[in-house]
C-alpha cells in the first residue's frame, strides 16, 4: 500500500510539473535615465516621412513613436508618460507630394515589374497650416521637420520661404527653427531627448547627383540659407548642431544623439547597378566600341556585364568605374529604349562619381566625429546608426525575416528608397533602445518590428 | 518526495556527456514506465522493438497493443538585449496518439526460433504556435509522424545467448506551415503570405539485438537500430501571396530527406525475487541531421531551396527503471531518464526548441485473467529552461517544454 501511495505521489508531482512557463520576466526599468517627458528632434527620418510623403500612418509609425511606446512600459518610475503628441497630418495620401504605392510598372520593351507608382488620390491640403496640439498647453513631443538640415536652424522665415512642410510644425513661420525648438523645450520640459540630424545636410547634394558644392566651402545663397544641393560646411554644421543640443539639454535632460548614416548605401543609390549594361553578343560590343572610337573615346566593351557610360562632373564622357552609383530616379525606359548608358552617356545628374562619393563620405565622417565629441562632452548616449545601416546593408536576419538595404525586397525601406518604412523605423527604435539601455543601464524592452507593415504588395 | 526528485535529477545531470530531438520513447508500456529502459529484459512482445534478441525468450506467442497520448506544451518568452522577457507564448494544446502493435514469440514451445512483426512510432514531433506569434516567419506549425513496420526473427543460440534481427520499413509524413514575410494592403497579421508543405515520407533500415544471460540474476542486452532516411518526394508546396507575387511563388512540389538517426544501446537487468532493476545507456547518432534541406521542383528568385542548418550533435542517454511484482496479479514500475538535447546552442529553432530533458515515469500492470495483461503508464517530461538563439533567422528567446503522456495497452499470451 505504501508503494501505491508513493506512485500516486510521484504522479502528482509529474502532473504539476507538466505545465511549462518561460516566464522569467524582468520588469522594465529606467536605469539612470528619466523618460517621463520625451522629446524627439530630427529631420525626415525622425518625422515618419515615408514613400516620398508625410502621411498620418507614416507619422504613427515613426521611430520616436515606437521609442515612446517602449519607454511607457516602465511602470516602476521614470517611464514615459503620455500622451505622445506628433503634429499629425490628417490624411494618408501625402502632402505636399502624393505618396508612392507599390504597383506594376510597364516599360517600353513590354516588360513589367513591381515598383513605385505615384498615388492618384487627392492630396492632404491640411499640411499647409500649423498643427494644433490637443493638449491644452500645446505640447508636442516629436518636432522633427521633414528635410530640415542642421544649417537651416539659423534661417529666419524658414517655414515661409524654404520648406512648405515646416508650416505644419512651426507656430511662427517667421522665426528661426532654433527659436521654435526653444519654444517646444520650454513647453514640454523634456527629461529625455533624441536628436537625429545631419543626414539631410549631405543628402541634397547626393539626390542632385552631386550637382552642388560638395567640398564643404559652400556659402549662403540668401541670408543664412544654403542651397539645397550643397553640402553644409563643417563649421556651420558644428555650430548649429551645438546650438540644437544646447537647446534640448537646457532643461537638464539626458538623451541620445544619433549619428549620420553613410547615405550612399541607401537603396536610392544602390538599386540600379552601375554595371547594368549587358551585352549579349561580342559583335554588339565591337560595334559599340567602334561608335565611341568614331567620337574620339577609347572605351572597351565586352560580352556580358559592362559599366555604364556616363557624363562625369566635368562633362566628360567616360565609362563609370565600379563603386560609382546611378540614382534610382533614372528613367528605366531611357536605359532600355533610348540607349542611355550605352550609345548615350547617362546625364551627370543621375550619377555619383568617385569624387562626389568621396565628398559625401568625408563629410559624414567629420559630422560623426563631431557628434561623438558632443556625446562625450555632454555625457549623452552615442547611437551609431551608421553602423546599424552598414549591418542592414549586408543583410540582417531578424525574427525570421532577412532585412537588407535592397530596394523593395529588403523589407526595411519605403518605396522612396531613402526613408524607412514602419518596420525599418521599428528596427531603428530597437537599435536606439539597445544603446540607451547600455548607456543608462535601463531595461527598456524592444518592440517586435515584424508587427508593423512593410511594403504593401498589390 | 519532491526533494528526492531533485536529487535524482542532479545526479543524472552530473553524468551527462553532452536526446530529445524528435525521438519518441514510447514503444512499450512497461519500458515507458521504467524510464524507457528495456534492452536487457524481454518483458513482452514489445521486445521486437527494444531488443529483437529477446523475442525467442517469451513463453509463447503474444498479441500486444498499446497507445499513448502525448500532451506537450512549449512555452516561449522573447528575450531581447534588454534582458526583459516579454511576449510570452504557449503552443496550442494538442494530443498526439502514437500506437504500438506487436505480434510474435517462439514459433512453438521451447523452440529456439522466434518470429514477429512490430508496428510502432519511433520518431515524431508536433507543435502549433499561435498563427501570429513572433516566430511566425520561421514556423507556425510543424508535424512529423512516423510509423515503422518491422518483421523480425530471433534465434536462441545457446542457453545464455539469443540474437534477433528485424527489417524496418518506415512510413511517415511531414507538415509545415509558416508565414511568408510579404503582405498586401491590410498589413502583417491580416493578409500575410503563407507557405504550406505536406509530404509523405518513406525509408528502410534494420534493428538488431542480442541478449546475454550473465547469471541467474544478471542479463545484458545490446541493440543497434540503424539510421532510416525518410525521403519525401513529390510533396505538395502551396503558397498564398499577394496577387502581384503569384508568379514568384508558384505552387510546386518539393523533396526532402529527414534522417531518423541510428541508436545503439547497451542495457543491464538485475533481478532478485520479485524486484527487477534495469539500466540502459543509449547513444543516438543525431549528427546525421546536419541541415534541413527542402528542394522545390520549380524555383524562382523569391522561392529558393531551403537550407536551414541543424548541426545536431550525438547524445548519450542513461535510463533507469524498476519493476516490482506485488502479487501474481499486480506489478508496479517506475523509472527515469536524462535525455540530453542534440540541438546545439546557436540553432535552437522554434520548430523544435529542444533542451535537455528529465523524464520521470511510472506504471502498473494487472493480470485479471490468465494470459491477459492490462498495462497503464504515465510519463512526465520536463525540459530545462533554455536560452535559445537561432542565429540563422535572428530569433532569440527562452524556451521550456513539458509533456504529460498517459498510456494504456494490453496483451494476450497464447
Amino acid at each position: 500500500m505504501k508503494k501505491l501511495y508513493t506512485i500516486g505521489a510521484l504522479a502528482t508531482v509529474l502532473f504539476s510539473a507538466c505545465r511549462p512557463s518561460a516566464n522569467v520576466t524582468t520588469p522594465p526599468t529606467s536605469g539612470e535615465a528619466v523618460f517621463t517627458n520625451y522629446l524627439a528632434v530630427g529631420c525626415s527620418f525622425t518625422s515618419g516621412y515615408a514613400d516620398d510623403a508625410l502621411t498620418v500612418s507614416g507619422q504613427l509609425n515613426s521611430y520616436p513613436q515606437r521609442l515612446f511606446e517602449q519607454m511607457e512600459t516602465i511602470k516602476s518610475g521614470n517611464g514615459a508618460t503620455g500622451p505622445f503628441i506628433q503634429p499629425l497630418v490628417t490624411g494618408d495620401n501625402g502632402y505636399p507630394t502624393p505618396k508612392l504605392v507599390a504597383g506594376t510598372k510597364y516599360y517600353c520593351d513590354g516588360t513589367s515589374s513591381i515598383g513605385p507608382v505615384v498615388s492618384t488620390l487627392p492630396l492632404d491640403s491640411n499640411g499647409s497650416w500649423h498643427y494644433t496640439s490637443p493638449v491644452n498647453n500645446g505640447q508636442i513631443n516629436n518636432i522633427a521637420v521633414p528635410f530640415i538640415r542642421v544649417a537651416d536652424y539659423a534661417v529666419a522665415g524658414y517655414a515661409n520661404n524654404n520648406n512648405m512642410l515646416a508650416k505644419r510644425f512651426y507656430y511662427d513661420a517667421n522665426k528661426r527653427p532654433l527659436d521654435e525648438l526653444y519654444s517646444r523645450v520650454f513647453n514640454l520640459h523634456p527629461t529625455f531627448f533624441t536628436v537625429w540630424l545631419g543626414a539631410t545636410d549631405v543628402l541634397g547634394y547626393a539626390l542632385a547627383g552631386g550637382q552642388g558644392n560638395g567640398t564643404g566651402t559652400a556659402t549662403p545663397v540668401l541670408g543664412n540659407y544654403y542651397n539645397q544641393n550643397d553640402i553644409t560646411p563643417f563649421q556651420v554644421f558644428a555650430d548649429y548642431y551645438d546650438s540644437v543640443v544646447t537647446a534640448v539639454s537646457s532643461t537638464s535632460a539626458s538623451g541620445a544623439l544619433l549619428n549620420v548614416p553613410d547615405i550612399t548605401a541607401l537603396p536610392y543609390f544602390t538599386a540600379v547597378p552601375s554595371n547594368g549594361l549587358v551585352i549579349t553578343r561580342q559583335s554588339q560590343a565591337d560595334s559599340l566600341q567602334a561608335l565611341y572610337k568614331s567620337r574620339g573615346f577609347d572605351i572597351v566593351f565586352q560580352e556580358g556585364k559592362n559599366q555604364y557610360v556616363i557624363k562625369d562632373n566635368d562633362d566628360k564622357t567616360r565609362q563609370s568605374v565600379p563603386g560609382e552609383l546611378i540614382l534610382m530616379t533614372i528613367p528605366r525606359d531611357s536605359i532600355i529604349c533610348a540607349g542611355w548608358g550605352s550609345v548615350k552617356p547617362i546625364p551627370k545628374e543621375y550619377v555619383l562619381t568617385t569624387d562626389e562619393l568621396q565628398n559625401i563620405r568625408t563629410m559624414v565622417d567629420k559630422y560623426n566625429e563631431n557628434i561623438r565629441q558632443q556625446c562625450i562632452r555632454r555625457k549623452l548616449a552615442y547611437v551609431d546608426i551608421n553602423a546599424f545601416m552598414k549591418t542592414l546593408a549586408t543583410g540582417m536576419p531578424y525574427n525570421g525575416i532577412k532585412y537588407s538595404a535592397e530596394y523593395i525586397s529588403g523589407g526595411a525601406f519605403s518605396l522612396d528608397g531613402v526613408h524607412m518604412n514602419a518596420r525599418g523605423n521599428a528596427l531603428i527604435a530597437n537599435y536606439v533602445l539597445n544603446t540607451i539601455n547600455t548607456y543608462y543601464h535601463s531595461t527598456v524592452p524592444l518592440t517586435d518590428a515584424n508587427k508593423y507593415p512593410g511594403v504593401k504588395y498589390p | 518526495m519532491k526533494k528526492h526528485v531533485i536529487t535524482a535529477s542532479l545526479l543524472l545531470s552530473a553524468m551527462t556527456t553532452f536526446g530529445g530531438g524528435y525521438q519518441l520513447n514510447l514503444q512499450g508500456l512497461r519500458q515507458m514506465a521504467m524510464g524507457g529502459s528495456g534492452t536487457a529484459w524481454p518483458w513482452d512482445a514489445s521486445t521486437i522493438f527494444y531488443n529483437p534478441g529477446g523475442l525467442t525468450r517469451l513463453k509463447g506467442i503474444q498479441i500486444y497493443a498499446g497507445t499513448a497520448m502525448i500532451m506537450p506544451t512549449t512555452a516561449y518568452g522573447n528575450r531581447d538585449n534588454s534582458g526583459v522577457v516579454s511576449s510570452n507564448e504557449q503552443t496550442a494544446k494538442q494530443t498526439f496518439m502514437p500506437f504500438n502493435l506487436y505480434i510474435g514469440g517462439p514459433v512453438h514451445e521451447d523452440s529456439r526460433i522466434g518470429v514477429g512483426l512490430g508496428i510502432y512510432s519511433p520518431f515524431g514531433t508536433g507543435m502549433k504556435w499561435n498563427d501570429n506569434w513572433m516566430g511566425k516567419y520561421i514556423v507556425q506549425s510543424v508535424e512529423l509522424k512516423t510509423v515503422f513496420f518491422q518483421p523480425t526473427v530471433s534465434y536462441r543460440a545457446t542457453e545464455w545467448l539469443s540474437v534477433g534481427a528485424g527489417f524496418v520499413v518506415g512510413t511517415g509524413s511531414l507538415d509545415m506551415q509558416r508565414a511568408l514575410p510579404v503582405h498586401g494592403a491590410q498589413g502583417p497579421g491580416l493578409d500575410d503570405g503563407k507557405a504550406s508543405l505536406h509530404g509523405n515520407a518513406a525509408g528502410v533500415g534494420f534493428n538488431v539485438g542480442a541478449q546475454i544471460k550473465m547469471s541467474e540474476n544478471l542479463q545484458l542486452g545490446l541493440t543497434y537500430r540503424s539510421q532510416v532516411n525518410m525521403d519525401i518526394d513529390g510533396g505538395a508546396a502551396k503558397f498564398r501571396v499577394p496577387t502581384s507575387l503569384k508568379d514568384s511563388f508558384p505552387g510546386t512540389t518539393f523533396s526532402a530527406r529527414l534522417p531518423m538517426p541510428a541508436v545503439a544501446t547497451a542495457g543491464f537487468g538485475w533481478r532478485r525475487g520479485d524486484f527487477t532493476l534495469q539500466m540502459d545507456f543509449s547513444y543516438t547518432a543525431w549528427s546525421a541531421y546536419d541541415s534541413l534541406r527542402i528542394d522545390f521542383k520549380q524555383t524562382t528568385t523569391s522561392l529558393t531551396n531551403m537550407r536551414a542548418p541543424r548541426l545536431y550533435r550525438n547524445t548519450f542517454t542513461p535510463r533507469l527503471g524498476m519493476h516490482y511484482k506485488i502479487s501474481r496479479v499486480v506489478a508496479l514500475m517506475a523509472g527515469g531518464a536524462y535525455d540530453p538535447t542534440p540541438v546545439v546552442n546557436d540553432i535552437v529553432s522554434p520548430d523544435l526548441p529542444d533542451a535537455d530533458r528529465i523524464v520521470l515515469s511510472c506504471g502498473i500492470t494487472v493480470k485479471p485473467l490468465p494470459g491477459l495483461t492490462i498495462m497503464g503508464a504515465f510519463e512526465g517530461v520536463n525540459s530545462v529552461k533554455r536560452n535559445g538563439e537561432y542565429v540563422y533567422a535572428g530569433f532569440n528567446g527562452v524556451y521550456k517544454t513539458a509533456a504529460a503522456t498517459p498510456a494504456i495497452g494490453l496483451y494476450y499470451s497464447f
